[in-house]
């Protein structure tokens, strides 16, 4: 994957491209808005994620997301910042990014993120998760390359649940996307849940209960 | 255009306005005086040779007669060589005699006994004409005629223009008088908004020192204002000064720390050392970091000028997305984290720092020991409840931990800030932070009740 770093602090940018590069990416490095923005300007940029820092000389990084969401709403962007404050955050998001770290982060957390965000924002029509996978087109999954038939609630539930892999997702979000139409108490959900749980290999792959909230897919636990 | 946008400018404009306006009254005005002065004292002539001219009319052979001394013309013609016409005609409008057959009036009734003046155009000239009706005297028969006199105006524009002249000198020097005036009084009633202008101009950019001017009472309400506006700047400052303080101090102590670790680590040959150096480094750096953000948020509730936007949040998505928030951090502490939240929405007024009051709960109850962490949403009054089954704080310690830099646990660890920076949020909602046991018994229960909603 083909990921653009925008950040301006030597010290952490040098870590992070270790970091990336070892995690088999090719990363871009630029250390200013400017640039940044100059870099954006074709629709054609051929970037598959952006880590943008916000805090740049010249040119800030809310005004460059500003720009490229003028003509580009897909890229996915994960914003980097010192800036704390859940007030900045929600400028951000609400300009089009769609993650937020705030610094300082840990080195698994960013990884973790990026592994979610270039997931969900994937032109390829195959998404995986340690042995899972699956193929978007035909909703079919393989486990360590066999087939790993499911019943079809249980399928969607579990399509949904890659799709968002690493991060919380709503009992009702849940019932909109996996189970779109059908009425279905969270109770239902539950039972479907149960039930797919049985199915996976618990040792490599987890389908944990977030209280109060929904699910989450996590692998390698 | 520039002129409108100044205060000068504009008063200038408004009051020359009626200025001008006046001016052209008083000459119109002189204008219409001059032209009936002028006719007035002409049309005395028409009527002296009108009068000459009636007097020399008989009758001979049954018919009227007229022998007319050049004198009763040579008295119209003044020096502006005027054209002087005049005609004879009898009671049924018959020319009789004249130079001219200058046109009569169709009702000349008007005229009888007396003159009757009018302006005529009469082949292209522009005249004034005198017209009398008269009867000869001592015949019984008693027939009258009419006897027209007329002269162009050059005679009478030129009277006119000349007493126009006089006027207008007049009138200009007023209007000059005037303007100098206004101008002046424009400039001595704007004078101490340039002595205002100026005192702020040579003000050092640093001070927010109050402004001491004697100014006029409308300048000096703004004087006024830019007072407030500055003594409420001088208190933003001072909190950011004593932020600015406290943060250095806070700070240098753990980076001390760093260094000195590092310091020894780098006098040491064994890997295994420097590891646990590195480690140490690692997670100084990381609290480090998290007090420099504490300290931030501390300093933006101190400040007096905060106002936070409040719109209408409903507390179980507040609790919802703060659990999505956190969960990763805490599950990977090994910490359950988890919402209980009410199927009905519970609105209340709140902004953004709501989100960061949770994440301080949070991230307390996390880093003292506690291992499982729900956040609850109750009605009656919304309460929002952040419940741990951690170690808990003793009932006396309940007011000071809400003390910012209050290390209330025997921890090395925490700041002191986070339950502070909680409260101070929950303050700026209108809502009140307290402590409790939670039912789990040991452990620690942090409630923040909302006014109930007043709508």
């Amino acid at each position: 994957m083909k990921l653009l770093l925008v950040e301006d602090d030597a010290l952490l940018a040098d870590s992070l491209l270790e970091l990336l590069r070892g995690g088999g990416h090719r990363v871009e490095h630029l250390n200013d808005g400017d640039t940044a923005l100059a870099r954006l300007a074709s629709a054609e940029h051929g970037v598959d994620l952006i880590l943008l820092d916000l805090n740049l000389p010249g040119t800030g990084g809310l005004e460059v997301l500003e720009a490229l969401r003028q003509h580009d709403p897909e890229t996915p962007v994960l914003i980097l910042t010192a800036r704390g404050a859940v007030e900045d955050r929600v400028r951000g998001l609400d300009l089009g990014a769609d993650d937020y770290l705030g610094k300082p982060f840990s080195l698994d957390e960013l990884e973790a993120r990026v592994r979610a965000l270039l997931r969900r924002h994937s032109r390829t029509t195959r998404l995986s998760l340690g042995p899972l996978e699956l193929d978007v087109t035909t909703l079919g999954f393989t486990l360590d390359g066999d087939p790993f038939p499911l019943p079809p609630r249980e399928q969607r539930l579990l399509a949904c649940l890659l799709r968002h892999a690493g991060e919380p997702v709503d009992k009702s979000r849940l019932a909109e996307q996996a189970f779109s139409g059908e009425p279905m108490g969270d109770n239902a959900i539950e039972v479907y849940v149960h039930r797919l749980r049985k199915r996976l290999p618990a040792e490599r792959l987890a389908l944990r209960t977030v209280r109060g909230l929904g699910y989450l897919l996590e692998g390698d636990p | 255009m520039k002129a409108a946008h100044s205060l000068y400018g504009r008063l200038l404009g408004w009051l020359t306005l009626p200025l001008l306006t006046l001016g052209a009254l008083l000459l119109l005005q002189a204008w219409l005086e001059a032209r009936t002065t002028a006719d007035h004292a002409y049309d005395r002539l028409l009527e002296a040779a009108s009068l000459a001219i009636a007097e020399q009319v008989q009758r001979q052979d049954d018919r009227l007669w007229l022998d007319l001394p050049p004198a009763a013309l040579e008295m119209l013609a003044g020096d502006a060589q005027e054209r002087v016409f005049y005609s004879l005609s009898d009671q049924q409008g018959r020319h009789i005699t004249g130079n001219a057959r200058l046109p009569l009036p169709s009702d000349r009734s008007a005229a009888d006994g007396g003159l009757l003046y009018r302006d005529i155009d009469w082949q292209g000239l522009r005249l004034r004409q005198g017209i009398r009706r008269s009867r000869l005297e001592g015949w019984q028969s008693g027939e009258s005629f009419d006897v027209s006199v007329a002269h162009t105006r050059e005679g009478r524009d030129a009277l006119r223009f000349e007493l126009l002249r006089g006027n207008l000198a007049g009138i200009l020097g007023m209007g000059m008088l005037a303007v100098v005036t206004l101008l002046m009084a424009l400039r001595a009633a704007l004078r101490p908004l340039t002595r205002l202008r100026h005192a702020i101009r040579t003000r050092d950019p640093r001070t927010l020192a109050p402004l001491d001017l004697d100014l006029p009472r409308e300048l000096a309400e703004l004087r006024e204002t830019l007072n407030g506006l500055l003594s409420r700047m001088r208190r933003v400052r001072a909190n950011q000064e004593r932020f600015i303080g406290d943060a250095s101090h806070q700070l240098r102590t753990p980076l001390a720390g760093i260094s000195a670790r590092a310091e020894l680590a780098l006098r040491q040959t064994q890997p295994e050392r420097w590891r646990a150096a590195l480690e140490t480094i690692h997670s100084t750096s990381e609290n480090t970091a998290r007090l420099a953000m504490q300290l931030l948020s501390l300093t933006r509730l101190a400040n007096p000028e905060y106002r936070p936007e409040l719109i209408p949040v409903d507390l179980n998505d507040c609790a919802r997305q703060a659990v999505r928030d956190h969960w990763m951090t805490c599950h990977q502490a090994g910490v359950d984290l988890g919402a209980d939240c009410l199927a009905s929405p519970v609105h209340v007024a709140a902004d953004w720092q709501l989100q960061e009051s949770l994440a301080n709960l949070i991230d307390n109850s996390r880093r003292y020991g506690a291992s499982r962490i729900t956040l609850g949403v109750m009605t009656h009054p919304p309460r929002l409840v952040i419940e741990d089954d951690g170690p808990g704080i003793p009932a006396d310690q309940h007011l000071l931990v809400l003390r910012p830099f209050h290390r209330g646990r025997d921890d090395h660890e925490g700041s002191g800030l986070g339950l502070a920076i909680a409260d101070g949020i929950a303050r700026n909602h209108g809502a009140r932070l307290s402590l409790g046991d939670s039912a789990m018994g040991s452990s620690l229960r942090v409630e923040i009740r909302f006014p109930e909603a007043s709508q």
